[in-house]
């Protein structure tokens, strides 16, 4: 696709990130409002729909029997996937998964995966034989701007309300998917020479690097990503490293909140 | 990351399995210019990596659809060979290499000057011929080398390195062993003159001063192979062995 340069666009931000001000109003690090619902589909085990200003997404997990990895043969298998699907954008094409999405489903995959939220051995039923596959699926329905966030949070969420469908496939009974902490990632983009957390779409259009920092329960690293053209100095990083943490333990509050409706 | 503590990665004596120290990398030689069809190449050797670049163009991009009228894009095939690891790849592109390909097309897209070649497309292949850990990087830094080596104009070189944890302990450079049951990989690309950092991943297990001394042995390793990228450039253009 031919991308007309927002050059305008550019200098706007340019000119109000002078101001330290943002487009729709905001400080360089406050976040858009968050609507979290959970366990809102009914044929999904566990699932979750997240809004943040115009972007909408929502995750559901399934689950599968299948025979284990033989180098893992005691261990069952985590996958998750992001769809940017022609809904959700006209930037979007219908076609086989871009490179787009693919890093975005496996920059949430390795931030759920690292945290080391699920044991994978309890996902054993018959070593070397029987393994629960668990898979995440998030489906971007709009994409208003940082979507890495909607999509981490939809899928930790979705997660955390899985109810192993251990009785549809003749396994036992149904239990609840053991989820120990809640990772929770938090996106940064470069925005008229500054970075701003949470980009808004038009800020991404006339923006350039982003970097998506993914935090554990304790303020452990567990995924880090830098996305499209641009570079940043390790002070940068320091800076951002420091809003990550409390935007992070504010999104994990919000998931608690959720659960104990 | 594979796992913690199942397997042991640190001898008694405080050094790693193959007997390096902590913040000790594994050998690194460079060559430019290593492939007579391609504008600009280079191979890597880091440990018993094998890592292959090769850069065609500034050429017309194809499809039409790719091309920037402000610039030139990059267009980053990275491969792993069937035969590269222990068991079999099956060749063709996969939503790891997909990923690193994208990834590693942004970062040195950082540092090219794009805007010298609007409506164009710069192709770099990098081939994997032996992998053991470490291969995104060691393709990185053979990806820099190869556009110097092409004659591409660029703000500086990118050096990939990585830095990781084993045994609760911040190790530079993972070796196979290290990066399967070790507990972080930290993958950077640096600009050795600037300090910038171009491209950045991360999985596994840091805290944040675990990640602050695996930054620091990133920086410092950086330093080391960027004169050895130096070097490889000045005698494929000083007339030496090549």
């Amino acid at each position: 696709m031919v991308e007309l340069v927002p050059s305008l666009l550019r200098q706007e931000l340019a000119r109000l990130a002078e101001d330290d001000l943002r487009l729709d109003g905001r400080g360089q690090w406050d976040g858009r409002e968050v609507d979290l619902e959970i366990n809102c589909l009914y044929n999904a085990e566990g699932s979750a729909k997240v809004v943040m200003g115009k972007t909408i997404v929502y995750a559901g997990v399934k689950f599968e029997l299948r025979t284990p990895w033989p180098d893992r043969p005691a261990q069952g298998s985590l996958m998750c996937g992001a769809e940017l699907r022609p809904v959700a954008h006209r930037k979007y094409e219908p076609g086989p998964p871009s490179p787009q999405s693919i890093e975005l489903g496996r920059v949430v995959d390795r931030g759920i995966r690292e945290s080391g939220c699920i044991d994978m051995e309890s996902l054993c039923i018959v070593p070397g034989e029987k393994v629960w596959g668990v898979m995440i699926d998030i489906h971007v329905l709009s994409d208003g701007g940082n979507v890495f966030d909607a999509c981490g949070l939809a899928a930790i969420a979705a997660l955390r309300t899985a109810i192993v469908p251990a009785e549809r496939f003749d396994v036992g009974e149904d239990y609840t998917l053991k989820v120990k902490g809640t990772p929770i990632m938090a996106s940064f983009t470069r925005v008229g020479g500054r970075y701003v957390f949470d980009p808004s779409e038009e800020e991404e259009l006339g923006g350039d690097e982003r970097i998506h920092i993914t935090l554990g329960d304790e303020g452990h690293l567990h995924s880090l990503q830098k996305g499209l053209r641009g570079v940043f100095t390790p002070a940068e990083f320091a800076e951002i490293f420091d809003v990550a943490h409390l935007r992070c333990a504010e999104l994990r509050k919000l998931v608690a909140t959720q659960e104990g409706n | 990351m594979g796992g913690y503590g199942d397997v042991k990665l640190l001898r008694d004596d405080g050094l790693r399995l193959d007997g390096r120290k902590l913040d000790e990398m594994r050998p690194v030689s460079i060559e430019a210019g290593i492939l007579p069809a391609a504008d600009g190449s280079a191979m890597v050797t880091q440990g018993l990596n094998v890592a292959v670049a090769a850069v065609y163009g500034p050429m017309e991009a194809h499809p039409r659809k790719i091309q920037r009228q402000d610039r030139a894009v990059i267009d980053v095939r990275y491969n792993m060979a069937p035969f590269s690891t222990s068991d079999r790849i099956r060749p063709g592109f996969n939503r790891r290499s997909r990923e690193i390909s994208k990834v590693t097309a942004e970062a040195l897209e950082s540092v090219v000057l794009c805007e010298r070649y609007p409506r164009s497309k710069i192709r770099v292949e990098i081939e994997i011929l032996a992998a053991e850990a470490g291969t995104r990087c060691a393709g990185l830094t053979a990806a820099a080398v190869a556009l110097a080596d092409a004659g591409i104009p660029m703000r500086d070189l990118i050096v990939g390195v990585a830095s990781g944890k084993v045994e609760d302990i911040v190790v530079l450079d993972l070796d196979k062993a290290e990066d399967n049951y070790g507990q972080a990989d930290l993958p950077v690309g640096i600009l050795p003159n600037t300090g910038e950092i171009a491209f950045l991943q991360m999985d596994g297990d840091l805290s944040p001063d675990e990640y602050n001394l695996a930054m620091e042995y990133n920086f410092k390793a950086a330093a080391e192979i960027h004169e050895i990228m130096v070097d490889a450039l000045k005698r494929r253009y000083e007339g030496g062995e090549n």
